[in-house]
């Protein structure tokens, strides 16, 4: 296999790739010009992570933006969740980030947002693709091209109101909480700290909250990668800890002993926090824990399930009226009141929020949960093999219901279940495993890795 | 109609389809990074046209993606660029701007680590590796970074205080049209820190134009003469967008023809150089070559267009040139580098008037009379050798210079006094340029024989 492979992805995130050989500019410029052309004539949020490829980035999509005849509004250095409120706030015809979230940092990508500050649904998606391979972008001439302003505060400042509506925020400031982040020199990096401190009075210990330096540990938050935060929860006797990756979209979160919760029972108990508000319907993906399911029965309320993707988890929460979303498998919390999209800060407030109102620290909180044992794995993709890789676990398994709404996804009747995908962001397979038993677990495991490698 | 031309001068042509567009200013972008030799920052600016802003975006993100450091002089005109590469010891620099063309038009000119025009050789290169469109693209982490500098224009004016005695010049009561381009920015700040003063017309800089920013004598006549009376100034300047180049009127509010401030600076400042070679191209006055014989002096011509100009420069010693330009009123002066800049042949015709203590008008009446003719014929490039050997066999015996299309010189008689006709295809436009000369009354006769030839080739 060609280590060249697949190091561009034009598909359901919009455009991502290695900058360098791979990124251009020109392809981002091309690309915003599309974009700009779809939307229209218009005012377009732009906003960035702090990878170092931002700047060049920002500088050849505004000119795409400009050339199609949009006004560019940009935000700086911004969470994604908040670049999308501003869109929709605003009355923008739509936004951009320039993030590739928890992906490497050699790795940049364009998010697109419609004006509701979504992202944009499958057929949008594929009539913006379309648009741009046809290459028949609006190309203004000189007094038709766009403007450029510039809009840095009160983006940050709409996000967090609309957050902290929604939690009984006296009663968290009131416990004045020992809180920990890690804000992978990220997009949080100057606004986590500032609601968490100042807007939530929690007694905070930061590290990694400089957006000039690089990442200092992979970009995406799991256990291997938060050595650093388990330190310092070990060392200071913080109460929680959070960790973000570098858009500020997922969120991670730790226990005074440094150990992390599973991303699902974050979810879960972010799900139990909304639901016993607010009763309705819940929409996760696919690869999400059945203790969603179970969280939710105790409120009578009904889980849904979606392809994996912000965007397509989205679309069945907007199908589906549902109150409250998210993946599990990545730690994104998506409640519908603040806005339709992955938000680490909401997700941030609403477990303090809990912590507040149960006098009961995250650990107790996570063990009330229901165990469920899942383990998951990745290994590199090659074309062509994913159809015969799910022809022959099906194969394997005929006494499983199949799912085949994303890759194949088989359910036992005792809840086990076992799900393997392509991913959509990287050049990788993934399989996850999950049932209320750890021998069993370890057995699907087996099983399916055995397919993978064959 | 289709706009865009792709030539050694650079990309230039009405922006959006069919013109110049975000991919050209991304690509050029990209292939200028490739193409430069030496290590360091790229310096930019623009001028206050409406597109510079997206064109500047492209460029920018072509530059720090290929890992080179862009140094951004914001709205500043070409010769404070080409200052600039010199004093932050730059790679190279681009200019956007069209300079005389229409509010509607935009161009990328690009300038060497000497802040001069790119030679022949080197434009060639710079469009092989645009054409190639392989790109060096550097590592993510290598990036390049933009830094603002909003200081260059004044250190340019600290450059001009050194060469110019600014004591005799502020003195001159002036009227300049700015044209809405660069110069409003510079000749503001010239006010500002050294006591000048300058009366700015059309000096607002928000993209739109007053008018055409051409240096012709014809432009000069539609706002700028007609002040110059009434508000008692000595003199009337007018630049265009990027301020390379100027044309005036006098005291008495005449336009004056673009033609004259070539030799008008050569009869300065031929007794006052050491190089006694005035470099010209081949379409301008035969007025050069007879202020140059009074001083001495020996005029050079080669072919249209900045880069012949260049290749020319370099094949001199510096110390032979006193002078270079163009018939547009772009001079460029051995002091500043050989850099054409409108702004430095304002003062240096200035101090002309300071040192012969003799107002424009009569500086102007100094110089033998010629007349030029000036016609473009639609191009049919099959035709074109056929033309040019017609034409050089026809007049009997003649001069030919054939360095860029026919030039050819007549014997006094027939066609009047030093009377020459140049042909010619424009670099810029689809056309066929004709333009004959001679001295005191213009040539109808030849010119109209001579267009008449050209259009049985149309």
């Amino acid at each position: 296999m060609s280590k060249r492979e697949h190091l561009l992805k034009i598909g359901v995130s919009g455009i991502r790739g290695v900058v360098g050989e791979f990124l251009t500019p020109a392809l981002a410029c091309a690309f915003a010009q599309a974009f700009g052309t779809y939307t229209g004539r218009g005012r377009v949020i732009l906003g960035r992570d702090t990878r170092s490829s931002g700047p060049m980035l920002e500088h050849a999509v505004t000119c795409g933006l400009l050339s199609a005849g949009c006004d560019v509004v940009q935000v700086g250095v911004l969470p994604t969740p908040t670049i999308q409120m501003y869109v929709a706030a605003t009355g923008a015809l739509g936004g951009i980030a320039l993030t590739a979230s928890h992906n490497p940092p050699e790795y940049n990508a364009l998010k697109l947002f419609n004006e509701q500050g979504q992202f944009f649904n499958h057929y949008e998606r594929g009539e913006l693709i379309d648009l741009f391979h046809q290459g028949e972008f609006t190309d203004a001439g000189n007094f038709g091209l766009g403007s450029i302003s510039q809009e840095y505060s009160t983006p940050a400042r709409m996000h967090f109101d609309r957050v902290l509506k929604c939690v009984n925020r006296d009663r968290i400031r009131q416990r004045n909480f020992h809180a920990a982040i890690d804000a992978v020199n990220g997009a949080g990096s100057i606004l986590t700290p500032h609601f968490l401190e100042q807007e939530l009075g929690c007694r905070l210990e930061a590290i990694s909250v400089d957006p000039t330096q690089p990442f200092p540990r992979e970009a995406e938050p799991t256990p291997q990668s938060l050595g650093d935060l388990k330190e310092l929860m070990k060392r200071t006797g913080a109460e929680i800890g959070f960790a973000q990756d570098p858009d500020g979209d997922r969120l991670a979160v730790a226990k005074p002993d440094g150990t992390l919760l599973d991303n699902d029972e974050v979810l879960a108990l972010v799900v139990d926090a909304v639901l016993s508000r607010m009763p309705g319907n819940v929409v996760v993906n696919l690869t999400s824990s059945s203790v969603i399911d179970e969280v939710a029965a105790w409120h009578g309320c009904k889980v849904f399930r979606s392809a994996v993707g912000e965007a397509n988890v989205v679309e069945r929460m907007l199908a589906h009226k549902a109150v409250i979303g998210g993946e599990g498998s990545n730690g994104g919390i998506i409640f519908p009141t603040v806005h339709y999209c992955r938000d680490s800060y909401t997700g941030m407030a609403f477990l303090l929020d809990r912590m507040a109102e149960t006098g009961l620290g995250i650990t107790e909180l996570a063990a009330r949960l229901p165990k469920f044992y899942r383990v998951s794995t990745k290994v590199p993709f090659q074309h062509g093999r994913l159809a015969g890789i799910i022809q022959a676990t099906e194969a394997r398994f005929p006494d499983a219901k199949a799912d085949r709404t994303d890759g194949l996804k088989l359910i036992w009747p005792d809840g086990a279940w076992l799900h393997v995908r392509g991913s959509n962001t990287e050049p990788l397979m993934r399989l996850s495993v999950e049932s209320r038993d750890a021998e069993r677990t370890q057995v699907l495991m087996k099983a399916g890795t055995d397919i993978l490698g064959s | 109609m289709a706009s865009l031309r792709i030539s050694q001068v650079g990309v230039r042509g009405v922006v959006g389809r069919g013109g110049i567009t975000a991919s050209h200013a991304l690509d050029f972008g990209a292939a200028f990074a490739t193409f430069l030799a030496t290590d360091g920052p790229v310096v930019i600016a623009r001028d206050p046209r409406a597109s510079g802003l997206m064109l500047r975006e492209g460029l920018v993100a072509a530059l720090l993606a290929a890992g080179r450091d862009v140094i951004d002089l914001g709205i500043a005109s070409t010769p404070v660029i080409q200052h600039t590469i010199r004093q932050r010891q730059a790679a190279g620099g681009v200019s956007i701007s069209a300079s005389h063309n229409a509010a509607e038009w935009n161009a990328l000119k690009f300038f060497g680590p000497l802040g001069t025009y790119l030679t022949t050789a080197e434009a060639d290169e710079l469009l092989d590796i645009y054409h190639l469109r392989r790109f060096y693209a550097a590592p993510w982490n290598k990036l390049g970074r933009v830094e603002m500098d909003s200081s260059a224009i004044d250190r340019y004016l600290d450059e001009l205080s050194e060469v110019f005695h600014f004591d005799r010049l502020r003195q001159f009561r002036v009227v300049v049209d700015c044209s809405n381009g660069t110069s409003s920015r510079i000749l503001r700040r010239l006010n500002e820190r050294f006591g000048f003063s300058l009366i700015l017309i059309n000096a607002t800089m928000d993209g739109r134009f007053a008018h055409e920013p051409s240096t012709s004598a014809r432009v000069v006549g539609l706002q700028l003469a007609p002040l110059v009376q009434p508000l008692s100034a000595d003199a009337g300047f007018l630049f265009d967008a990027d301020s390379d180049r100027v044309a005036f009127a006098t005291e008495l509010g005449e336009p004056a023809s673009e033609e004259l401030i070539l030799p008008m600076l050569a009869d300065y400042l031929l007794p006052r150089s050491e190089g006694k070679i005035v470099l010209t191209n081949i379409s301008t006055t035969s007025l050069n070559e007879e202020v140059a014989g009074w001083h001495g002096g020996k005029v050079v011509r080669v072919p249209v267009g900045r880069n012949a100009a260049i290749d020319a420069l370099n094949a001199h010693r510096p110390e032979q040139i006193a002078l270079a330009g163009e018939g547009t009123g772009a001079v460029m002066m051995p002091q500043f580098r050989f850099v054409y800049d409108g702004i430095a042949t304002m003062l240096t015709l200035l101090e002309k008037c300071a040192a012969q203590q003799q107002p424009l008008s009569q500086l102007v009446a100094a110089m033998p009379g010629y007349s030029m003719l000036k016609g473009e014929v639609p191009l049919s490039r099959h035709k074109i050798p056929q033309l040019l050997e017609l034409l050089a066999t026809s007049f009997g015996e003649v001069s030919i210079n054939r360095q860029d299309g026919l030039r050819v010189d007549l014997p006094s008689g027939r066609w009047g006094q030093n009377a020459w006709f140049h042909v010619r295809v424009s670099q810029t436009e689809p056309f066929v340029r004709v333009i004959a000369e001679a001295r005191g009354t213009a040539p109808r006769d030849l010119f109209d024989e001579v267009m008449e030839t050209t259009r049985a080739h149309a």
